[in-house]
């Protein structure tokens, strides 16, 4: 970074302290379970909106996608589209107030627990705490690696310190100030990270000579784009790929729709439903939510694609070949090269904001589901602080192993393999059990089970960019992918979602017959 | 439009925008209403 240290150094120590404030400020507010886990179901509309944006979009929102815009394209912003109408809307509208109205009706405090009790089984509430137990450690890990590696470059704090620094922070305040610490830091590091991504937006345009010029420039660059990626379908920065082409398959269904559809089913983002006092709540936060989404993926998106135009300008090379072939590598060096000093500063804590609220919210959603709805299911200590705090600290040291083992290529892959997996297995059987009068225990199991069981099948044989990282296809039939192309570059929860959905309706439509029988 | 000659790319521009608008509508619509509405 060209800033000054020093200032850098005051900035994030101002930074942390006021983390930590908020911090005590959860702590002391929090005197029962109902606090320390659903915020005391009296959230204000500003902070269930901030707090659920800035969970929702990680630093690989921003960093990865917006790297990703970068090398395929505007395309990308169809994911926008879904985040804004799935993720906000149809969330907050159709699917939040459900949730905010079934969860105090019941007396749910995790998701587990509401899926549990909406179809009134302890089984599905432990099963629900296994799925994530399993999978958000991966999720959690990548954002802890991401986190580790941007402070490492921007503070040049050694890559282990900073991890180790980065978790225990972070979970110092969830583990003492349950969810009103992790809302109300949510909240102010949402607001900067919504002030960040608005000044790089306007910054960007101004320096690229306006909004229509900087887009023409990037339009007339098609002719720049590497002859692998033009094989692939890519036909230009500000255009879809063409239709059904390798690039087309993976932009649609693994960044739009993998991504867009699998927030329904994220459980850390279903909790902040369960914060909202009333309907009136929940109807103000929708208008937050949209416009901080927007200034969100929607400007990285944007960003992304356009930093084509300044290193072309500048270097005579496309984004992608200046960051020497590193998409995850892309914003970083577009933020230091084309921003005044100033800036690199606001979008530094833009960055650790945009980690800190999303590891916040994973490790007291783990914490949880581990104290309250697999090891302590049934049992008084459920809802206890205590084996909560420690819930939350066991999963927070799992997290940090876990990112300790991993590769550092595995960010992205682990936000996509998280949201696939929760999305096919938990998705259809959340939305029956909070829609339906009766909703049928039996398809939910069912719907579960084939969804995750798809899911991994297709994940570990046919889907090539994370059945060639594991390696089983290549051990068992020797080769990285068991079908070729198209198939090979569908994403596993374009195929497990829909096949786990039709379980679940055909299930409840028996159900609701037999029940007419009767 | 705007420099943005394929339609699926600015349709996907004016669709965000858009959404956004309709969740500022439905908020400030719906300001007032479902208040103290503990659930059913």
């Amino acid at each position: 970074m060209a800033v000054d240290p020093l200032v850098t150094g005051l900035v994030v120590v101002g930074y942390l302290l006021m983390i930590i404030g908020l911090g005590i400020y959860g702590y002391r507010k929090t005197k029962v379970a109902e606090d320390y886990m659903v915020a005391g179901r009296n959230s204000h509309p500003l902070v269930i909106a901030l707090s659920y944006g800035a969970t929702f979009i990680s630093t690989a929102a921003i960093v990865g996608f917006g790297g990703v815009a970068a090398s395929l394209g505007m395309g990308l912003i169809w994911l926008t589209v879904l985040n804004i109408g799935v993720g906000v809307l149809i969330a907050f509208v159709v699917f939040g107030k459900r949730v905010r109205r079934i969860g105090k009706k019941l007396g749910a405090f995790t998701f587990p627990d509401l899926m549990g009790k909406c179809y009134n089984s302890p089984f599905l509430q432990y099963v629900s705490g296994i799925i994530i137990l399993l999978s958000m450690p991966i999720y959690s890990a990548a954002i802890l690696i991401g986190g580790a590696r941007f402070i490492e470059v921007t503070l040049g704090i050694q890559y282990t310190t900073a991890l180790l620094g980065f978790a225990i922070i972070v979970g110092l305040y969830v583990v003492f100030g349950g969810l009103i610490a992790v809302m109300y830091t949510d909240a102010v590091q949402g607001a900067i990270m919504a002030v960040g991504m608005g000044l790089l937006l306007v910054l960007t345009y101004i320096k690229l000579g306006g909004v229509t010029v900087a887009h023409t420039a990037l339009t007339g660059m098609s002719d720049l784009v590497p002859a692998a990626l033009t094989a692939q379908g890519h036909m230009g920065w500000t255009a879809m790929p063409a239709f059904g082409s390798p690039i087309w398959l993976t932009l649609v269904t693994t960044m739009v729709l993998g991504v867009g559809i699998g927030v329904l089913a994220q459980p850390q983002l279903i909790v902040r439903f369960m914060t909202a006092r009333d309907d009136r709540s929940m109807n103000r936060a929708t208008l937050i939510g949209g416009p901080f989404i927007l200034l969100m993926t929607g400007v990285a998106f944007t960003v992304g694609a356009l930093t084509n135009v300044y290193f072309y300008q500048n270097s005579g090379e496309i984004a992608l070949t200046a960051a020497g072939g590193n998409i995850d590598s892309i914003i970083p060096l577009y933020i230091t090269s084309a921003m005044p000093d100033l800036f690199v500063i606001i979008f530094m804590l833009t960055l650790l904001s945009a980690a800190m609220s999303t590891l916040s919210s994973l490790f007291h959603t783990m914490g949880t589901a581990l104290a309250c709805d697999v090891w302590g299911r049934g049992r008084a200590c459920a809802l206890s602080l205590r084996a909560n705090k420690r819930g939350i600290l066991i999963m927070m040291i799992i997290s940090i192993i876990v990112a300790l083992l991993l590769p550092g290529s595995i960010i992205a892959r682990a936000t996509v393999i998280f949201m696939g997996l929760c999305a096919s297995a938990f998705l259809p059987a959340f939305i029956n059990g909070i829609s339906s009068k009766s909703p049928c225990l039996i398809g939910a199991k069912a719907s579960m089970l084939v969804g995750a069981i798809i899911w991994a099948i297709w994940t570990a044989f046919v889907h090539a960019a994370e059945s060639g990282a594991i390696g089983l296809s290549q051990l068992i039939f020797g080769a990285p992918s068991v079908l070729g192309q198209p198939y090979s570059a569908i994403n596993p929860l374009v195929v497990a979602l829909p096949i786990s959905l039709i379980v679940m309706v055909a299930f409840q439509i028996r159900h609701n017959r037999n029940l007419k029988i009767e | 439009m705007f420099g943005i000659p394929d339609p699926y790319i600015w349709v996907a521009y004016l669709l965000i925008i858009a959404l956004a608008g309709a969740c500022i509508l439905y908020g400030l619509v719906n300001w007032n209403r479902g208040e103290g509405d503990l659930g059913s």
